[in-house]
């Protein structure tokens, strides 16, 4: 169905700028040449665009940079156009020759970046402020915005740790900030709050990311995790233009992890006695479920207008498929947005209407996508098994949390179903020259529904004895905003003076509705006719709904002030409210100042003519971090009330169960804000027009951090209670560069360096009120039978550090012996005690326990170069992270021998320490944490524009490009990039959907 | 609606709580506030915490390494080597201040009548409050040593700690006190609940092990207790022994106080899942395979007479059976070690149902009292107390129905038999030679044969610690623990998150310091 409206759509949309284009050969024509070279170079530029405004005419310069045209013979008017430099409109009044000095973007230095509610030109910015436009964006394949600015912000750590179609990016700014806030940065989508996903990128024109306090603070509470501004394209001029990008894919796993073939597995059993079980078969569970799917993504996008009006209208289809079988990702996303404006600009409005409809396989209970179990399963499974029995059934075999990985794919049916419409529209008006009012509307409806059936054929009915399982589920989300902003300019004798004042509402509503039935008379209708089960009568099925409410209130106001291009200043506030605070603890206020200096703009430095930009610039603000707490662990922290809990046998006689009411929590009517204060310092430059660059520093301290506290009980209700008590500390240091290394008329290559490192410290978790007598706090766990925290912070050191014991040794021939003075058994582990000394296995003790690595990488750098040899681009993208660790969790629990119900790494069988095979149960061991240092070829991309003027096609590029190529590291698991942001970094787990590389060819067209 | 009219407004409506202001219970309520104060019992029967602890640091209970995991938290209690870190430990601790806390609250609610009741029923109601609460500073007692007591609710400040003989105190006193206000009722009505037989029968225990909490034995009072259930004859002993264990053993006579389960409305019973081996999940068609942990120790199988039925009653040991007859898994009474062994190694228990098609909850309500129990610790006040042979009365009549099928002439015995040692060959289990190397036996235990009669009538109800401790055995070696000789074992210790939380608590344990 969806198909066929895409196919209408695309016709509809080819046909329209065809109608638009007739009209214009009508006109008398006369012929216009020159050549267009660099303003600073002088060299000759090809590729220029050259098109007669209000026309869809035009060409683009040759290798000379020349041009010729027929222009109308009236008032014709060339716009010359030119990635990286700024357009320009000349009147051909006549002129049959026409020569154009193009002037570079960034020399110009009138670019305007967006930030909160507002640009400025990007010379005033005095806090860390980081654009980054179309032309520059990383291109091949992205997942979601975020990808399209990885490595391009010094600080922002962006890392791809799964392949999984519907994942996103790991988003982690300037280190841990908070323990129980939320760590998503603030995404806004032309001012209106959204997702990295809401518009498709190829939609995106710029991105600028707010990274400190001093910028972010004008969004309150929102803004600690940095904020992204995203800005979709518009339209500019009169021209209609037509523009196609797609592209396909191809991708594979780009490890696979060596477990035992059936033929290994076998001749352990013979040749080492060890005590697996043969089932006489050959199954290579991983190529069972692996697969090397094609992928395609298509933007189509129209726009056009004239002086008072314009509107742009495109539409996304992504079909992307995953690695795995039925693992994929369809979203068809379309934007629409008209401007108009009247009564000589004093009135403009702006209406943006966008969908998205998502849709992908949804494989296990619960929420989520492709089911990592699948994998999981296909690792360990015995690789002597058959896939199905003699009765043609799966193969099920006792164990715990061991399920025939085939059966588990293909015996589920689920899908979910994503929409997301959004209406938004904005009414300026400006009174006089001055001022501007404008008023902001938005709604945004997303809905989300999805349903999950089990076949009678699945191990929940073979094993289980369910017969069939089914899960409908919904949830809908309103998001209304509404805000309302003025601001007034003067410029008066070199003092130019800038106010903003504003009003903010928000209000989010989420409602959901899950339930789920089984034993039903047939599995033929999934989880399309769930009333036929007969779960709900046996007291089987579950039923859930919910609705919470919070609102965000917030005023605001900024004022900028700049003195003859020298001294800048800026000063903001906003008073914000949140709903889920204790009633006295609502409101907060965030402030910031920031001041900036112009050096090179001073009369001292006028004889440096290398210097082309000097500023020093810090920033002060305070940002607040909004709770996580209200959104999953429900809302209503602050207050106290009852709930209802399980049933209480209350009447024997009649057999009478009571569901049981109780206090829902310790509430604690003191909740408040946790508050960010942020002191940034940096200094931009650039010089010999060939370099520029950022160095910017930087510290931030959280307080009143919330945490969920251990309370005694009684006097307290429940022995946790949220409260605002920790500090914590992050300082860092970013450097940003570029270098035009070569301007040539052939030959271009610009490089880009971004380096980043932080350090965390948690200051304090406790106060006056709650006081935590550990100076410590446990993270993350290891499961199965070791049943150990992953991580531990403690007071003073830094998030992100591994807790376990240190192996030193493994015991051989009595070379180790215990407190009792027996000897260690061969292949046990020796690990360094509390006291330093080697003890063995035997005797391990809980205190022994040390720190054994940090997951958050010390350093992190990607080097950019964009390469432009005449036609041809190529850009060589690469990144890495040192000085961290990893836990190898798959070496952890398959790296040993002893675990002989299941399939294990060939490596298990290899001696350790040189000496022997391990003979120890599973146990959280430094033998397993590695150096995860590496660096990685991100992605190259070579790209050919190709001279399709001719054909009526004034531009057309196609690439190739690869992903997620190459990493060099002495990581031995599949890839070193995991997440690193949070509380448990570091941490690879046994079962993380494999990241993928991937390679696409695509296809750039505009008309 | 309202946001929009106003333009500062963030108060919380909440659509799915009852907000303290909306708070208005009536007497119909008066089961659902109740509810939270029993409900905390509901643990006890858990898999995870108090059997594991009662029945796992005692002598005929093990949960070793499987294949699937297990072993890890469970050795500790084998070994005694629990640390104030323990998870269970820590469970246990909450679970049972949890319900004294809903109590305080639901006390606190009706005394000060924001609950409206009238005053017979308030009368009822505050004495079954203080009952229920009382238990539960019993289990405290027992399992922790000096606690803090609280009764009341409004008081905010931090709990002060009192040592086990005023626990002890207070829990005679409380239970004492409710005495004649607790319903007399023992039927269905009063099914699960504290009415005066479930507080006499909590007297009678607490008495039972006075000299392990204060030094001073309390076996008058024992016999005192017990004498005023017997004399009730509101319970008899079930004829069928297994009656007390099945799904519908709330229809016992002989159960006087026992934690209701079901596997829709109270899920918490997961014995069968801790214990049945997975391959057996087909025998009983069961809706998810069972975990196949927790066995009987070797030596403890040994005990058993061979005409006792209660050995098959408890354990299932030998050949299982699918429901086409083919044998499934043959469990070996041996287990060759602790840290390693196959799902057959280990007898199971079967003593609560397993019944087909069960969910991973069991409907099988878990007995706290029996009516049995009441005449074996009168039996042992008895014994104690120079009256051998009308001890040995009460549980030749306990024992009746266990021989009555086989040999019912093996039920009895004599007041001699009972002042004799144990027969449990206590010493550390060689599991390559199914044998014990150096067995220290149980000849030493005074009245061990008693101790004996006590695990083959209560095994696996979560008595067998107290039993051990009270008898002088719990030091004894067993399976794969050695001889500790440690006494501060007999109590757990404080978890050290509530000595983190509250600075007025501190590790009296001495095996903590």
């Amino acid at each position: 169905m969806k198909h066929i409206q895409f196919a209408t759509l695309m016709k509809a949309l080819c046909i329209l700028p065809l109608l638009i284009g007739l009209h214009t050969n009508l006109l008398a024509q006369h012929e216009v040449s020159g050549t267009v070279v660099d303003e600073s170079t002088g060299e000759p530029l090809p590729g220029v665009s050259i098109l007669i405004q209000g026309t869809d005419q035009g060409v683009a310069t040759n290798v000379d940079g020349d041009y010729t045209l027929d222009a109308p013979a009236g008032e014709a008017i060339l716009v010359f156009s030119y990635v990286g430099y700024e357009s320009q409109e000349i009147a051909v009044a006549g002129r049959s020759e026409i020569n154009v000095e193009m002037i570079s973007a960034a020399i110009l230095g009138e670019e305007l970046v967006v930030v909160g509610y507002g640009t400025q030109r990007r010379e005033d910015i005095t806090s860390s402020v980081v654009s980054v436009r179309a032309e520059d964006f990383q291109v091949a394949a992205p997942r979601d915005a975020a990808e399209l600015i990885k490595g391009k912000v010094s600080g922002l750590i962006l890392s791809t740790t799964d392949g999984n179609p519907t994942g996103g990016t790991d988003i982690s700014l300037r280190g841990t900030t908070t323990i129980s806030g939320s760590t998503n940065p603030l995404v806004l989508i032309d001012g209106i709050p959204g997702g990295l996903n809401t518009v498709a990128p190829d939609n995106i024109e710029s991105i600028t990311v707010l990274k400190d306090g001093s910028a972010a603070a004008i969004y309150g509470s929102r803004g600690s995790n940095g904020v992204i501004l995203i800005t979709t394209k518009s339209h500019s001029g009169t021209q209609a233009t037509l523009s196609y990008q797609g592209y396909a894919t191809v991708q594979q796993i780009v490890n696979q992890p060596e477990f035992l073939s059936a033929d290994e597995y076998r001749s352990a059993i013979q040749q080492h006695g060890v005590a697996f079980t043969d089932y006489g078969g050959d199954t290579d569970w991983q190529s069972e479920v692996l697969r090397n799917p094609a992928s395609h993504n298509h933007t189509l996008s129209l726009s056009g207008g004239n002086a008072s009006t314009s509107y742009t209208a495109s539409v996304n289809f992504e079909d992307t498929n995953g690695i795995f079988l039925r693992s994929n990702n369809q979203n068809l996303r379309s934007r629409i947005n008209v401007s108009h404006s009247m009564y000589d600009d004093a009135l403009s409005a702006n209406l943006n209407l966008t969908y998205r409809a998502q849709n992908h396989f949804h494989g296990s209970r619960g929420g989520g996508s492709f089911s990592d179990n699948v994998w999981y399963q296909a690792l360990i499974r015995n690789p002597t098994d058959n896939i199905f029995n003699e009765e043609g059934g799966y193969q099920e075999r006792p164990g715990f949390n061991y399920d025939n990985p085939i059966g588990l794919i293909r015996e589920v049916d689920g899908e979910t179903e994503n929409r997301d419409l959004r209406f938004d529209g904005s009414l300026t008006w400006r009174p006089i020259q001055n001022v501007s009012v404008q008023f902001l509307g938005a709604s945004n409806r997303g809905s989300h529904l999805r349903g999950y059936a089990e076949s009678f054929r699945h191990f929940t009915t073979t094993v289980d004895n369910l017969n069939g399982y089914a899960n409908r589920a919904t949830t809908s989300t309103v998001d209304n905003l509404m805000e309302l902003t003025a601001t007034y300019d003067q410029t008066i004798e070199g003092h130019s003076i800038n106010v903003l004042g504003g009003y903010s509402w928000q209000e989010v509503t989420f409602e959901g509705f899950d339930v789920n039935n089984r034993d039903f008379p047939t599995d033929l209708f999934g989880y399309n006719n769930i009333g036929t089960g007969s779960g709900l009568q046996d007291g089987l099925a579950g039923m859930s709904s919910l609705k919470w409410q919070r609102r965000l209130i917030g005023f605001f106001g900024r004022m900028n002030y700049d003195f003859d291009n020298r001294f800048i200043l800026m000063g903001s506030v906003r008073y914000e409210g949140d709903s889920r605070f204790g009633t006295e603890n609502k409101w907060g206020w965030f402030p910031a100042v920031s001041a900036g200096w112009r050096i090179s703009n001073e009369a001292f430095m006028e004889d440096l003519e290398f210097l082309d930009e000097l500023k020093v610039r810090g920033g002060f603000g305070i940002t607040g971090i909004a709770p996580t707490i209200g959104v999953t662990q429900g809302a209503y922290q602050s207050l106290s009330s009852y709930s209802f809990g399980g049933q209480f046998f209350f009447d024997g006689e009649r057999n009478e169960w009571v569901r049981y009411l109780q206090p829902s929590r310790n509430a604690n009517p003191n909740l408040k804000w946790e508050r960010k204060e942020e002191l940034n310092i940096g200094i931009d430059f650039g010089f010999l027009n060939r370099f520029s660059g950022s160095i910017d520093v930087y510290q931030r301290n959280t307080k009143d951090m919330l945490f969920e506290y251990s309370v005694p009980v009684p006097p307290y209700l429940y022995d946790q209670i949220w409260a605002n008590v920790g500090e914590m500390q992050n300082k860092g240091l970013e450097i940003d560069l570029q270098v035009e290394a070569i301007q040539t008329q052939d030959l271009s290559w610009t490089s880009q360096v971004a380096y980043s490192t932080n350090s965390n410290k948690l200051v304090s978790i406790s106060n006056d009120l709650f006081q935590s007598e550990t100076d410590f706090l446990y993270f993350g766990g290891i499961g199965e039978s070791v049943q150990l925290p992953s991580h531990r912070v403690d007071v003073g050191d830094e998030v992100g550090n591994f807790w376990g014991y240190k192996t030193i040794d493994v015991a051989l021939n009595c070379d180790y012996e215990n407190a009792q003075g027996e000897c260690a058994p061969d292949g046990q582990w020796i690990i360094e005690g509390a006291d330093g000394q080697p003890k063995t296995y035997f005797d391990l003790a809980l205190d022994d326990r040390q720190v054994i690595g940090n997951g958050v990488p010390d350093h992190n750098i990607s080097w950019n170069n964009t390469f432009r040899y005449k036609n041809f681009d190529l850009n060589i993208f690469l990144r890495g992270a040192f000085g961290f660790q990893l836990v190898n969790e798959t070496r952890l629990f398959y790296e040993n021998p002893t675990q002989t119900g299941i399939n294990l790494l060939d490596t298990a069988f290899h001696d350790v320490y040189g000496k022997t095979v391990l003979n120890n149960e599973w146990q959280y061991m430094s033998y397993y944490v590695e150096d995860g240092d590496y660096v990685k070829i991100d992605n190259i991309t070579l790209g050919y524009t190709l001279d399709l003027n001719s054909l009526g096609v004034s531009y057309a590029r196609l690439y190739v490009s690869g992903r997620n190529l190459h990493t060099f590291t002495n990581y031995s698991g599949l890839d070193p990039e995991v997440d690193v942001s949070g509380l448990t970094p570091g941490y690879d787990g046994r079962g993380r959907y494999p990241t993928t590389r991937t390679f696409s060819f695509g296809v750039n067209l505009r008309f | 609606m309202i946001g929009i009219y106003s333009c500062t407004d963030l108060s919380e409506d909440p659509f799915n709580e009852i907000t303290e202001e909306n708070f208005n219970p009536t007497e119909r309520d008066i089961p659902r506030l109740l509810g939270p104060a029993y409900a905390r019992a509901w643990f006890m029967g858990c898999c995870y915490d108090y059997i594991s602890m009662q029945e796992g640091a005692g002598d005929s209970y093990v949960t070793p390494a499987r294949p699937n995991g297990w072993g890890g938290p469970y050795l500790p209690y084998h070994y005694h080597e629990w640390t104030p870190v323990h998870p269970h430990v820590t469970t246990g601790w909450n679970q049972l201040f949890n319900g004294i806390n809903a109590a305080n609250r639901v006390y606190f609610q009706i005394e000060g009548e924001t609950i409206q009741t009238d005053s017979e029923q308030q009368t009822r109601l505050l004495a079954e409050l203080r009952a229920i609460r009382a238990y539960y500073y019993y289990h405290l007692m027992d399992n922790y040593g000096d606690v803090p007591i609280v009764t009341d609710f409004t008081d905010e400040s931090l709990p002060v700690q009192s040592t086990r003989q005023e626990v002890f105190d207070f829990v005679v006193a409380e239970l004492t006190t409710a005495m004649p206000n607790l319903s007399e009722q023992a039927d269905n009505t009063t099914y699960g609940r504290m009415n005066r037989w479930a507080a006499l029968a909590t007297l009678a225990r607490v008495y039972l092990n006075a000299e392990v909490y204060t030094g001073t034995p309390g076996w008058t009072e024992v016999i005192n207790y017990t004498d005023q259930i017997i004399n009730s004859g509101l319970f008899e002993l079930n004829p069928d022994y297994r009656n007390n264990f099945t799904i519908d053993n709330n229809n016992s006579n002989e159960i006087i106080f026992a934690v209701p389960y079901d596997e829709v409305f109270a899920g918490g019973n997961t014995m069968h899942m801790r214990t049945l081996a997975p391959e057996q999940q087909q025998s009983f068609q069961m809706a998810a395979q069972p975990w196949g942990g927790s066995a009987a120790t070797p030596q403890s199988i040994e005990t058993y007479d061979e005409d006792d039925t209660r050995l098959d009653d408890t354990w299932s040991g030998g050949p299982q059976l699918d429901l086409q007859g083919n044998v499934v898994i043959d469990f070996s009474f041996n287990i060759p070690s602790i840290e390693a062994t196959e799902f057959r190694h280990g007898y199971r228990v079967n003593k609560y149902e397993i019944y087909p098609g069960m969910q991973v909850a069991s409907s099988v309500d878990l007995p706290l009292f029996r009516y049995s129990m009441v005449l074996m610790m009168k039996a042992e006040a008895l014994l104690r107390t120079g009256n051998a042979d009308e001890a040995a009365t009460l549980v030749t009549q306990v024992r009746e129905r266990a021989f009555v099928e086989t040999n019912p002439a093996d039920a009895v015995v004599t007041g001699a038999e009972l002042q004799q040692g144990s027969s449990f060959n206590y010493g550390i289990w060689d599991g390559e030679n199914e044998q014990v190397d150096n067995p220290v036996g149980g000849n030493d235990i005074q009245y061990g044969r008693f101790l004996d009669e006590l695990l083959w009538e209560f095994g696996v109800e979560g008595f067998r610690r107290q039993d051990l401790i009270r008898f002088d055995a719990y030091d004894k070696p067993w399976f794969k623990k050695s001889s500790t000789n440690e006494p501060c074992r007999t109590i757990f210790p404080i978890p050290q998150e509530a000595i983190d939380d509250n600075p007025n608590l501190e590790q009296r344990n001495n095996c903590f310091d």
